[in-house]
């Protein structure tokens, strides 16, 4: 085992993943760590996690089945199927924002493989998001499906498509982060703005059939639109959305891996 | 064992190397660039790109240039030289935390390197578990953490503080434990960067005999430290760095007292 030497370009090669291999027992304690700092000394701990993003939803759910209506049946489990996911991907971007300047001492002093830190803030949302879904899924169950249907089964290749996702974004945010503090500002109106153009409160089938396709250029639209599939609707989705969401992901997660990669080697001299 | 190297300019050729060193650098040059004057706003963009003008001044600055070193299997060597010298950007070149600007860094078997005492500490976080993500930031594995856990709790002397959080313990409490960390992992070459003065009298005594225990066993040390007596305790080497460049290489005897006379002189030229 030698010291860490990657060569700064594009591509990510294999001796990066072989460093971030290498340093998986850190990748688990990060995500350890976050969590016991957030949960060990609070009484209700994830309960706070879950009420939360619910009051939004509950806000949500009144608004726009009173007063600008909506016309879906059971409108609260459609919001619900989808709001938490959204909830999620925020939160993991703005984290993006700072875990370098966060970590500045660590990222100065030791060789490892920086984007483990972005890893293991998306590993320990991914672990609460896990936890939401859980009992979103049972809520769907119990008041809205009254029986378990079958597309649930894919929850699982969401997931993974959600994953590919949100690392695929939070690196290049982390990496422009570094740069440039005004990443800090400018994303939280970039994610408000994104808010609307996302199908969160209203499905995607509102959205004017001519205007789809610039629609669907946003993967959280399409993600969004899966899990509404699956959970809200309770049926397989279609053929085109699940494998164009599952290659879209990929590409993001390669694109955006190859811009930190690039410049990943001057972290240590920035932060 | 495996190698890695990081090349920007020249690659080191393979054949000409009898013996493996335990690090080995070539013609390592780093230069740091900052801006004297950066374009900050668009309305100043919009002149400067109308006259013509820069938009961004840029400085490079050598914090070493064309730095040679060979440090084989087994050896001790101190890095000294006054601050800014290099030293430090020394270490975390041959760390890998820093690529070079130009030349090649080799380095061979399981490398350490100490640069700040407790990186990744976490305030909220106990002992026990800022000790098990320590040693992952020093790149442990599970299974050889929970092999080390005791000798790191015992070296440390703090065992009743594992289950305390670390906010509550004195900064000479955290030093302590950060340090047992490091000397216990038993890596093949081991970089510390003044950290050696930690603790107080007794635990310090035992560093260094642990130091020495680790050198004797063919360990690999670098170390850069201004303290005189600890170097000539555990180096039989140094390597006298001035404004990035090498000044002088060889016995720490002969280099110090060299380093010490040039200081001297510096000294008795400023006050006439």
């Amino acid at each position: 085992m030698s010291a860490v030497h990657p060569a700064p370009g594009w591509a990510a090669s294999p001796s990066r993943a072989n460093q971030v291999w290498r340093f998986r027992e850190l990748l688990r304690q990060l995500i350890l760590r976050n969590l016991k700092v957030k949960y060990q000394r609070s009484l209700l701990g994830f309960v706070w996690t879950f009420l939360n993003p619910l009051l939004t939803v509950a806000i949500l759910v009144l608004v726009f089945s009173h007063v600008v209506r909506i016309p879906l049946p059971d409108y609260w489990a459609f919001v619900l199927s989808g709001y938490f996911v959204w909830n999620c991907i925020l939160q993991t971007l703005n984290t993006g924002t700072y875990i370098f300047a966060e970590h500045s001492r660590l990222t100065r002093s030791v060789a490892f493989p920086s984007e483990i830190l972005v890893l293991g803030a998306v590993g320990s949302r991914l672990l609460e998001f896990v936890a939401e879904i859980t009992l979103i899924l049972v809520l769907l169950v119990a008041f809205h499906h009254h029986h378990v249907p079958a597309s649930f089964a894919l929850l699982p290749i969401l997931l993974a498509i959600q994953v590919l996702l949100v690392i695929g974004l939070a690196l290049p945010i982390a990496t422009l982060s570094v740069f440039y503090y005004d990443v800090q500002h400018a994303l939280p109106i970039a994610l408000t703005t994104l808010f609307y153009l996302s199908p969160v409160f209203y499905p995607a089938q509102m959205v004017p059939e001519a205007a789809r396709p610039f629609y669907f250029l946003n993967p959280i639209a399409g993600l969004l639109t899966l899990y509404h599939e699956i959970l809200y609707a309770g049926r397989m989705p279609s053929f085109t959305l699940l494998f164009g969401m599952i290659a879209a992901a990929l590409l993001v997660y390669v694109i955006g891996y190859a811009i930190f990669n690039r410049y990943c080697s001057v972290f240590s001299e920035i932060v | 064992m495996p190698f890695s190297t990081a090349t920007a300019a020249s690659s080191p050729k393979s054949s000409d190397r009898a013996v493996e060193a335990a690090v080995e650098l070539r013609g390592v040059s780093k230069r740091f660039y900052y801006y004297e004057h950066r374009t900050s706003s668009l309305r100043e963009w919009f002149i400067r790109r109308i006259l013509h003008r820069p938009l961004n001044v840029r400085r490079a600055e050598f914090t070493l240039r064309s730095f040679d070193l060979r440090v084989g299997h087994g050896e001790a060597v101190a890095l000294i030289g006054s601050n800014g010298s290099g030293k430090s950007t020394a270490l975390r070149l041959i760390a890998g935390i820093y690529q070079p600007s130009s030349g090649s860094v080799r380095t061979c078997g399981r490398l350490t390197a100490v640069i700040e005492l407790g990186a990744g500490f976490h305030p909220e976080l106990t002992g026990a578990d800022n000790v098990a993500l320590y040693a992952a930031v020093l790149g442990l594995g599970r299974r050889e953490l929970m092999a080390r856990f005791d000798e790191v709790v015992d070296f440390a002397e703090m065992r009743e503080f594992m289950d305390t959080p670390l906010k509550y313990y004195s900064s000479g409490m955290e030093a302590r434990l950060a340090f047992s960390v490091a000397v216990c992992l038993q890596p093949d070459v081991l970089l510390l960067d003044e950290v050696l003065a930690v603790g107080d009298q007794a635990f310090r005594d035992r560093c260094l005999a642990r130091l020495r225990a680790y050198h004797a066993a063919g360990g690999t040390l670098i170390l850069v430290s201004h303290e005189v007596d600890q170097i000539r305790e555990l180096c039989s080497r140094a390597v006298w760095l001035e404004h990035g460049v090498m000044r002088m290489d060889g016995d720490v005897d002969q280099v110090l007292a060299a380093y010490r006379a040039n200081d001297s002189l510096y000294r008795s030229r400023g006050a006439s």
